[in-house]
């Protein structure tokens, strides 16, 4: 079995140890090349330092990102070529498909609760964790450590926490349930229930990543405009409104766009957690299903192509309005 | 100078370090002139106990991947190790797959990598078949007189899962039967007759009432005639009645005909509804299969090899499913072996097929095949259900299995996802709800 093992893996070794070396090469070249045209030594020794990963993002970034605009257009099942169907795909997905409306309604509702709740929430939390409160450190740590665990992990704890019979959040409510005497909620299969549930797990996910980034903006703020306030007499709510918020404003900012781009690629949640299909399902999760279940590769490629177009258009809009609302250090406010 | 050459080749090993470590699975094609040796995946993990060490050079490997656990992987490795054995020109290397099943077939066989011998359930060979991505091995059979390879000797309505547009891929190795489980002591306790081949809908509903029981006086249940989890399937129902849910010329999917409305106002009627059977949030807590074991349910649909008549201090006895007002069609949950169409070596591959099919019909009931499908064959195969066998091959005549097509996971999922759950979960009635489904339905149909 040994020898077996050694047969298996010694070719796949050979080949690999080839694109290593091959790409050792590359960076030499490039070097030389570079400095035949008189290029600087510095930036030559840049460019081909560089290589590999211009080289990883050609390879594995842009096309696959090129080449699914492409699929876009054809009908494709990975096993026969892609056949070009023009717009086929886009018309099949606005005017022929039921699920789609349904589905893009339902992420684009959930984006619409989850990143205001979740920044609102978030806010809240920094605030919190940047007093002077004993053992601040275990609540920093408290608070940040739902980012670090896997997500599907916590999605499965999720479901568990869920689950209508067996489930902590049912256990803990019963009395309530009891004092009210109505059957307890049944989070998942109950389409009116689905969405507050998933925005409960949602929001512990937010919470963690951007309290962080949220507490160091709260960190950068200079203490002289805290005590220039306190000189002119502000109460701690006049502080909040006209100090903390605008020198916060670029990292709310920062954390306003990472959130609409988040919520509108749920996806791991929504994969671990079986939904009754009448109320659609998320943008993301239904790209998977016609991809890896129904063997649709090109519808799949128009629908994430869909998809990455509204979250431009979402992106460009909350840059726009920056203007009006983030305010930058040094900068004069009008 | 040096220093610099130093300083790339550091940074080309670490970066080649990382892709190493990043691409440790082998994606890349295989390069011609290497033939494809054993398993790429955990192949080498395979106890083969009793492969001769001699000559394994000489001979083509065929690799078979399929779904199998450990302790089925080790049954099988038995009937590979004796065909291994006869075998002079190939042997066969099973190479399990357990988890993420069809997702693993699906890439290996559009990245070029795919074993030679795969096993599908039948909701998948029309689809892959469709792509070209199987064997068609229509040919083959015609000219071999192995008795694995006689389609006449295999029910007719399962080898049809196994082909696509009149031409076949594989040889089903398996058509198993739904059957009645019931447990005795609990059909005495309550004075009921035993269920027999005269129970129709109606007698089956009303001793499921009646053993529907509160033991204990607290007010709630504690016993349930029959149990329901959208198994048995509701399409097994749905022929009861008369009814189709994909006609056999796959041109339509009558859901909405009164047949099957009838059948899903019955289905609809005792799934999760405590005067039947237990409600959803019981079964989810307590175990499907399990509550029966723990003598909580009086009768339980499974399949003929279950476990489920040789529990521990349990008096189980099994009779045919009751009959609807148009027969007494049961549900055969089958599965073929196929080959990849991009096999090296078709002959030794179908030639590898034939004798594990055979091999198989003597290792799984029920067999597919007429001649073989008898309660004595049953016994003989697995001793564990000798006492069941008579009933297991009483079922085998009324067996059916489902008409499939190309893109029958997405059938699926309509059928499930917007007609049986919101069934299950009352919020709509058949006969609100099936013609609106059928057009969707109707819409994936080839």
């Amino acid at each position: 079995m040994v020898i077996s093992a050694w047969e298996t893996y010694f070719p796949t070794l050979i080949r690999w140890s080839a694109v290593g070396a091959g790409v050792i090469l590359l960076m030499i070249s490039l070097y030389y090349l570079l400095r035949f045209f008189k290029v600087k030594h510095e930036i030559a020794n840049g460019y081909a330092l560089i290589l590999p990963w211009i080289l990883g993002l050609l390879i594995w970034n842009l096309y696959p990102f090129a080449r699914s605009l492409y699929l876009s257009f054809t009908q494709y099942n990975m096993f026969q070529p892609p056949q070009w169907i023009g717009l086929d795909n886009y018309v099949r997905m606005f005017t022929k498909d039921p699920y789609f409306w349904p589905s893009f309604r339902l992420t684009l509702f959930y984006a619409a609760l989850n990143v205001p709740l979740g920044l609102v929430g978030s806010i809240l939390v920094a605030l919190l964790l940047n007093r002077p409160i004993k053992g601040i450190g275990i609540w920093r740590t408290i608070y940040y450590l739902p980012a670090v665990l896997p997500a599907a992990a916590v999605a499965l704890l999720w479901r568990w926490m869920f689950s209508p019979t067996s489930g902590l959040i049912n256990f803990t409510l019963q009395p309530v349930y009891k004092l009210l005497n109505i059957e307890p909620l049944a989070w998942f299969t109950d389409p009116d229930l689905l969405m507050p549930a998933f925005v409960i797990m949602g929001m512990w996910g937010v919470f963690g990543a951007n309290t962080v980034i949220l507490l160091a903006g709260l960190k950068n703020i200079p203490k002289e405009l805290y005590e220039v306030a306190d000189l002119d007499g502000a109460s701690g709510w006049s502080k909040l409104i006209y100090v903390t918020l605008p020198m916060l404003s670029p990292t709310i900012f920062y954390n306003l766009v990472t959130g609409i781009i988040g919520s509108l690629q749920i996806f791991t949640q929504a994969f671990f957690i079986p939904i009754p299909r009448a109320s659609g399902t998320f943008l993301n999760v239904k790209i998977y299903q016609e991809a890896f279940s129904f063997g649709n590769f090109g519808y799949a490629s128009a629908l994430a192509w869909f998809l990455l177009v509204v979250i431009l258009l979402l992106t460009l809009l909350v840059f726009r309005s920056s203007a009006l609302w983030v305010y930058y250090e040094g900068e004069k406010r009008s | 100078m040096r220093k610099q050459v130093l300083f790339y080749l550091l940074t080309a090993l670490t970066v080649m370090g990382m892709v190493l470590a990043a691409c440790a699975s082998p994606q890349t094609p295989p390069s011609p002139t290497q033939a494809p040796q054993t398993g790429d995946q955990g192949g080498q993990a395979q106890p083969q106990p009793t492969q001769p060490p001699a000559k394994p050079a000489e001979k083509v490997t065929i690799r078979l991947t399929t779904w199998a656990g450990a302790g089925e992987a080790a049954e099988l490795q038995q009937i590979l190790d004796r065909i291994n054995a006869e075998n002079t020109d190939f042997q066969i290397v099973h190479e399990p797959a357990p988890d993420d099943y069809y997702t693993k077939v699906q890439t290996t066989l559009a990245g070029g990598t795919a074993a030679d011998l795969i096993w599908l359930s039948q909701e998948w060979i029309a689809n892959l078949a469709s792509k070209g991505a199987l064997l068609d091995i229509t040919d083959y059979l015609k000219n071999d007189s192995s008795p694995a390879a006689q389609l006449d000797d295999y029910f007719a309505d399962v080898l049809k899962t196994a082909a696509y547009q009149g031409r076949y891929y594989g040889l089903p190795w398996i058509a198993q039967p739904v059957v009645l489980y019931y447990n005795k002591a609990l059909f005495d306790a309550a004075g009921l007759a035993y269920p027999d081949e005269s129970w129709t809908w109606e007698t089956f509903k009303e001793a499921a009432k009646t053993l529907t029981k509160d033991l204990d006086g607290d007010g709630r249940n504690d016993q349930w005639g029959f149990t329901l989890n959208g198994w048995p399937p509701p399409q097994m129902f749905i022929w009861q009645a008369g009814g189709e849910v994909i006609s056999n010329d796959l041109k339509s999917s009558p859901v909405d005909s009164p047949e099957a409305i009838k059948a899903l106002e019955f289905y609809q009627e005792m799934i999760y509804s405590d005067v039947y059977a237990p409600p959803q949030a019981t079964i989810q807590e307590q175990g499907f299969g399990e509550m029966f074991k723990a003598g909580k349910i009086a009768m339980f649909m499974g399949g003929a090899a279950d476990d489920l008549d040789r529990v521990e201090g349990l008096d189980v006895g099994v009779a045919p499913v009751p009959a609807g007002p148009a027969g007494r069609q049961t549900f055969a949950w089958t599965a073929s072996t196929v080959i990849a169409a991009q096999t090296k070596n078709p002959e030794l591959a179908y030639k590898a097929l034939v004798q594990l099919t055979e091999g198989i019909h003597g290792w799984k009931i029920v067999p597919p095949r007429k001649s073989l499908a008898t309660a004595e064959a049953i016994s003989r195969i697995e001793p564990r259900k000798a006492k069941s066998a008579e009933a297991i091959a009483q079922a085998v005549p009324s067996m059916r299995s489902f008409n499939i097509l190309p893109r029958h996971q997405e059938w699926d999922s309509i059928f499930w996802g917007e007609l049986m759950d919101p069934l299950f979960q009352k919020k709509a009635t058949p006969a609100e709800l099936a013609p609106e489904i059928r057009k969707k339905l109707e819409a994936v149909l080839p």
